[in-house]
């Protein structure tokens, strides 16, 4: 049977229409900022380097949360502190040397981390911009660091203490100390919602004003 | 004017459906293919294949300057048109009865086989999920591209993740839709080396986070096909007119780096692109098998429960060498291992056109059995005495 020319010309222009049309919308594809919603305790395998063998199926493992840049040492000379009534100390991980609990009965989002560094860690200034800069404070000057200082004194030493609070409607807190014992520079860090941190506040400067050289 | 109109349509018509584009079609292919085996040396595989057979032009990089010119039509280019004259020729030429009903089942299962890898070039996703024995692991991740993400770590249950493709951050800056941030790109190195910051080098952008003891160098970017470019980006994350300082985000930073606006806290994390699943897998057991009295490997395999809460379904699946597990559009292929034999790589390919290939070996092969009856068939009825006139006129 002969194919008549025009049904042959009218299919010709469709199949021309629709592969423009492919060519164009897979052309026109641009990556866009993706959203999942993830129960919590997914995290990356700690695949610090290449998996020990492949079998010819792509690139090896490249590294995940774990990273190149290793966790500091532990400190030669550890400290201890005293816990406050109803608060628990947890496993440390990653770059924490201890995370602490405050009482559940505390309601908000609050956070404890002890983290210790080798040497001055970048020197005080740095760091005290840096928790600033974590919560949208702009940084201090060389001479406005003394004036945001409080010292806590403690068996192991002074402690260098700073307390900031956030603008914005939700306000975020920050305590945080830092003392050099030893050759290396303790932070602890109280941050979190402002209320609850103003509640736990004073358990925490009683927590600095344990420290002392030892281990708990 | 009608008539040259048509004049021109039939020559466009006769270009189309003419047995000379097949051939040059399928001189171009020979060319293309044998130019991508060359370039694999320099590209790597993926690199090469992306560059000549799922592109629709061929560029060359002028040296020494920004610019590219076009020099070849891609295997993109040339399927299409290798596909469109096949089905206009097919269309032109093949008579529509029962007597070619095998050609045309032949020309249909071609036509599906261009088809079905054009969807793979088009729409074809390769990733990868790597877990370890005990491990539940919910999210597959991309061998070679990376993402910045933002994580409003703030609900107690749910994490939010929102996921900046690294294409993005080639940009000044990027809005995370869904948050009110947005990322200001000061730089992006698609392959970084990182180091600690020595005495003397330059004073470091990076304000806030672990970045300002880090120096991060560039590289230039992997062609191979068993290295991996390591990204890395300096961003300041902006919210209501504050600045939260500047950030160091790698794959070769350890620590978790986070900053609090409006009593929401979020963590930036350089990391492969991740994709999650609505389902999750728990890696029982992975065996590396050798034969006996040898270290020549023997099997791979990966005992993983399959856990699909929404569906109610759990059940063990065993992955092994060239038998993966296909679920919910997804094929996982044992693909590697690691970690003294406890850590098992998964490749992860979702293809929706990966039936195709397999559809259309059938059809062309049910097309040369129809067409080969057919032909049997007539013969039959013609009896010898009409094949020998037929051959004799044929003489």
């Amino acid at each position: 049977m002969p194919i008549n020319r025009s049904w042959f010309d009218q299919r010709l222009r469709l199949g021309g229409l629709a592969v423009c049309a492919v060519v164009l919308a897979t052309g026109c594809r641009r990556e866009q900022v993706t959203h999942f919603r993830v129960e919590k305790g997914v995290e990356a395998v700690a695949a610090s380097g290449p998996p020990g063998g492949s079998m010819g199926a792509g690139p090896p493992a490249s590294p995940g949360m774990q990273g190149d840049v290793p966790a500091p040492p532990r400190p030669n000379a550890p400290l201890a502190w005293t816990l406050p009534k109803g608060w628990s100390q947890e496993v440390a991980g990653g770059m924490r040397y201890a995370t602490l609990k405050p009482p559940a009965s505390v309601p908000g989002r609050v956070d404890v981390s002890v983290v210790v560094l080798p040497g001055p860690a970048g020197g005080e200034l740095a760091n005290v911009n840096r928790w600033r800069g974590q919560i949208g404070l702009p940084p201090l000057g060389d001479g406005e660091l003394a004036a945001a200082r409080k010292m806590v004194r403690s068996p192991a030493g002074e402690l260098a203490l700073y307390d900031f609070t956030s603008e914005g409607e939700k306000k975020s807190r920050m305590v945080a100390a830092l003392a050099e014992v030893d050759g290396s520079t303790w932070f602890l860090k109280l941050a979190g919602d402002a209320e609850p941190v103003g509640t736990v506040r004073p358990d925490f400067l009683k927590l600095l004003e344990s420290i002392r050289r030892g281990t708990n | 004017m009608a008539r040259t109109r048509s004049r021109i349509l039939g020559a466009a018509v006769d270009a189309l459906t003419s047995l000379k584009l097949t051939i040059v079609c399928l001189a171009a292919l020979m060319v293309l293919v044998l130019a991508c085996t060359l370039a694999q040396v320099n590209m790597g595989t993926v690199g090469a294949v992306k560059a000549y057979i799922r592109s629709f032009v061929v560029w060359y990089d002028l040296p020494g300057s920004e610019y590219s010119i076009p020099v070849f039509p891609g295997g993109a280019t040339v399927g299409l048109v290798l596909g469109a004259n096949l089905v206009a020729a097919q269309a032109r030429r093949l008579e529509l009865s029962w007597k070619k009903a095998g050609l045309w089942i032949i020309h249909a299962g071609l036509i599906l086989l261009f088809v079905g890898e054009f969807m793979t070039g088009l729409f074809q996703v390769d990733t990868r999920l790597t877990i370890e024995e005990g491990q539940t692991v919910n999210y597959v991740e991309s061998p070679r591209e990376y993402e910045l993400a933002v994580v409003d770590v703030t609900d107690p249950t749910h994490d939010d993740v929102y996921g900046v493709p690294e294409t993005l951050l080639t940009g000044d800056e990027v809005a995370v839709t869904g948050t009110p941030l947005v990322l200001k790109v000061k730089r992006y190195v698609r392959n970084a080396a990182l180091s600690m910051r020595q005495p003397g080098d330059p004073p470091s952008p990076v304000t806030s986070g672990i970045g300002g003891g880090v120096t991060v160098r560039e590289l230039a970017p992997v062609v191979s096909d068993d290295d991996v470019n390591r990204a890395a980006a300096i961003v300041e994350p902006v919210a209501g007119g504050r600045s939260y300082g500047s950030w160091l985000v790698s794959a070769g930073l350890g620590a978790r780096q986070q900053f609090t606006h409006e009593g929401r806290t979020y963590v930036l994390a350089m990391r492969p692109k991740r994709t999650y699943l609505p389902y999750s897998l728990t890696l029982k057991k992975f065996s590396h098998d050798r034969y006996p009295g040898t270290d020549i490997p023997k099997n791979f395999s990966s005992l993983v429960t399959l856990e699909n809460k929404a569906k109610g379904e759990r059940r063990e699946v065993l992955i092994y060498m060239n038998q993966p597990l296909r679920y919910d559009g997804k094929a996982f292929y044992q693909a590697s291992f690691g970690k003294g034999d406890t850590l098992s790589i998964l490749q992860v390919v979702e293809n929706p056109g990966w039936l195709l290939p397999y559809i259309s070996c059938v059809l062309v092969t049910l097309g040369l059995i129809v067409h080969f009856a057919i032909a049997l068939r007539r013969g039959f009825r013609r009896g010898p005495e009409q094949q020998g006139r037929d051959a004799m006129e044929a003489v």
